[in-house]
């Protein structure tokens, strides 16, 4: 027998500028109510310091394109140079064929262009896919107030809002759906 | 409040809520007046006369390089000033520098000339010979066969400039990304959608502000390591290369470091305009002034450091070729220009800005600046016109002559005006659709900021994250 489809729904509890703790201890009241991680998140318009409201520290995987970008660069330029004067082995000015402070230069730019080449592409994607399925969100955000959104299943979603609503949300909405 | 008489609100908002600040900046960013038409119609004069100059000089050809002089010393100008500009909001960044935060995008901002500084670069490729001309480079293009393209300088130069201004725009974008959510929020139709699509989907997750300050640091790291490196090819291969005899490892740095002075005076400038006339007294205020008013200071002196160490080398050498450049540059036709940089780059921000009362105020920083700018533009014009007026010579080792100086027709004014002009009016343009005050920046200071009293007095406690 198939297994029931679960639907996704996202509320997000809002709560007024200047309360950070009361934030800290709704999403201690998720964690405990036994919501992952993955199920709440915190929306600012501000960029609070690492760890105010107890969360995670966010990983993220931006450092892997500049550097693969810049080691496909750097051997791009290596090639590049050593192989146009091993191809053409001519002593200039009593100097070795494989000279390093010429080829330095293109190996440089070499590793700079793919190390930018692939930083941007690496930004594109990243900022393409933040999620498919945004969630719960309030314009009021960006004055200040701050947001908790619980993305969970259809059976959870109560739950989440009863959590949010004790804790001292000033509002809990419902957002826009997805299967 | 400070004792020095200043109001601790004055230079940072005395708006005391997100929200405040939110629609405070807001509104004085979807307001323009007249001036700013009257400015937008100014540069865009000027932009028609730098084309109609252009036409001009194209139409005589680009064989003779000499008469190229003045369009390569507007490029240089406009990569010294506008290009460096963006270096003023990386550095106190990445020092956590909280005076920053209102005039950051006002450096950004010039991330977006980068485009229109590409576009002024392309008649240089023509301009420039081709290797195989006979003068001596860093590309081992010599008698003994064809080691590299005939026009690496152009390819690479191309590829590196092109690079930069790639990472200036989208070091712009990234720090705007919040503002741009912000204004996706609260405006409606076109506008909106407009918006919307340049938030990318920002809606100020934890994850995103993570990322959002990671992205700066790298971007803004790549600027200036691409930075450095323009200002080396360009003045090697569109500079020193056309001049015989000239050999100095330290003129790429000097060129940089001088645009770098030319960048802090840059926005200064722009500084002083907003606070005057364009409503943001409340948050561009002494501090700004101050902190980069030092920063034009140290490299002011950097200036002369670089240029002695340069000319000392020169003048002790006195060989033929050595004799020669010095006559060129310094001590020959263009004499006059080089007491006038030596003044305005150096004499004139080393002996005013040791002084308290003018290096901590808005008016002295500011007046030094113009005079910075000034100073850095005849540089170039000293520069790349002496430079450009001998490129006929350069395959031989060292001058035969030094040319009289050359003095700018028509098309050379015409084309200074529309460099100039037409980065303001990209700048100008830019201003509308991006906040010129960073928003979420500003929102950011108010988590950081408490004022308290303090005995008989109130102090300013800034807070620093991690």
């Amino acid at each position: 027998m198939m297994p029931k489809m679960q639907f996704k729904r996202s509320v997000i509890g809002l709560f007024q500028p200047g309360s950070e703790d009361t934030v800290a201890d709704s999403m201690d009241a998720l964690k405990a109510g036994g919501y992952t991680e993955h199920e709440y998140e915190l929306l600012t318009g501000t960029p609070y310091p690492e760890g105010t409201f107890g969360e995670a520290e966010p990983k993220h995987s931006l450092f892997r394109y500049p550097l693969i970008g810049a080691a496909c660069g750097f051997i791009i330029g290596l090639i590049l140079t050593s192989g146009t004067q091993l191809a053409y082995p001519l002593i200039t000015g009593g100097k070795p064929v494989l000279s390093i402070p010429p080829m330095a230069i293109i190996m440089y730019e070499g590793t700079m262009l793919g190390a930018i080449l692939f930083t941007v592409l690496g930004i594109i994607i990243e900022s393409r896919l933040p999620r498919l399925f945004m969630g719960a969100y309030d314009t009021r955000i960006t004055e200040g107030w701050i947001g908790v959104t619980v993305t969970t299943t259809e059976d959870r979603i109560g739950k989440a809002e009863e959590i949010l609503r004790k804790s001292g949300a000033r509002e809990v909405k419902r957002g826009w759906e997805k299967s | 409040m400070h004792s020095n008489g200043h109001s601790a609100h004055e230079g940072q908002a005395a708006l005391a809520t997100a929200a405040a600040v939110q629609q405070n900046l807001q509104q004085r960013h979807e307001k323009s007046g007249n001036m700013f038409r009257l400015a937008v119609l100014f540069s865009a004069g000027l932009l028609v006369l730098g084309v109609i100059g252009f036409i001009l000089r194209i139409a005589d050809g680009v064989s003779d390089t000499a008469m190229w002089g003045y369009y390569a010393a507007a490029f240089a100008f406009v990569l010294s000033t506008a290009v460096a500009a963006p270096m003023v909001a990386i550095a106190p960044r990445i020092a956590k520098a909280h005076w920053r935060r209102p005039i950051s995008r006002i450096a950004e901002l010039f991330g977006i000339v980068g485009i229109f500084n590409l576009l002024l670069f392309i008649p240089l490729i023509w301009v420039l010979p081709p290797l195989d001309n006979g003068r001596r480079t860093l590309w081992f293009f010599d008698m003994v066969g064809e080691p590299v393209p005939n026009y690496s300088p152009h390819i690479w130069a191309t590829l590196a400039i092109l690079a930069l201004a790639a990472v200036g725009v989208m070091l712009l974008w990234v720090s705007a990304l919040p503002d741009f959510a912000a204004l996706r929020d609260r405006t409606t139709g076109r506008k909106q959608k407009m918006y919307a699509w340049l938030a990318r989907g920002w809606y100020g997750t934890t994850q995103q502000w993570h990322m959002q300050k990671h992205r700066l640091g790298i971007l803004g790291a790549f600027y200036f390591m691409m930075f450095i490196f323009v200002h080396f090819l360009i003045t090697v291969d569109f500079l020193m290369a056309l001049v015989p005899g000239w050999i100095d490892a330290l003129y790429p740095v000097t060129h940089a470091a001088s645009a770098l002075q030319a960048g802090a005076a840059s926005v200064i400038i722009v500084m002083v305009i907003l606070r005057q006339w364009g409503g943001y007294k409340e948050y561009i205020g002494l501090d700004q002034f101050w902190g980069l008013g030092k920063l034009l200071f140290a490299l002011s002196l950097l200036w002369i450091w670089f240029w002695f160490s340069s000319f000392n080398i020169f003048w002790f050498g006195r060989k033929p070729n050595e004799i020669s450049v010095l006559e060129l540059f310094i001590k020959g036709p263009y004499l006059p220009l080089f007491y006038a940089v030596f003044v305005l780059s150096f004499a004139f921000p080393l002996f005013f800005m040791i002084w308290n009362p003018i290096r901590k105020s808005i008016w002295g920083p500011t007046v030094l600046a113009v005079g910075v700018l000034i100073g850095i533009f005849l540089d170039r014009i000293r520069m790349y016109v002496a430079g450009y007026s001998v490129a006929d010579q350069s395959p031989l080792h060292a001058m035969d002559h030094v040319p009289v100086a050359n003095k700018p027709d028509i098309a050379d004014i015409f084309i200074l005006f529309g460099a100039i002009g037409g980065s303001i009016l990209i700048y100008l343009l830019a201003s509308r659709l991006i906040p010129i005050v960073s928003i979420w920046e500003q929102k950011e200071l108010l988590l950081y900021k408490l004022h308290k009293p303090f005995h008989r007095t109130h102090v300013r406690v800034m807070g620093k994250p991690d």
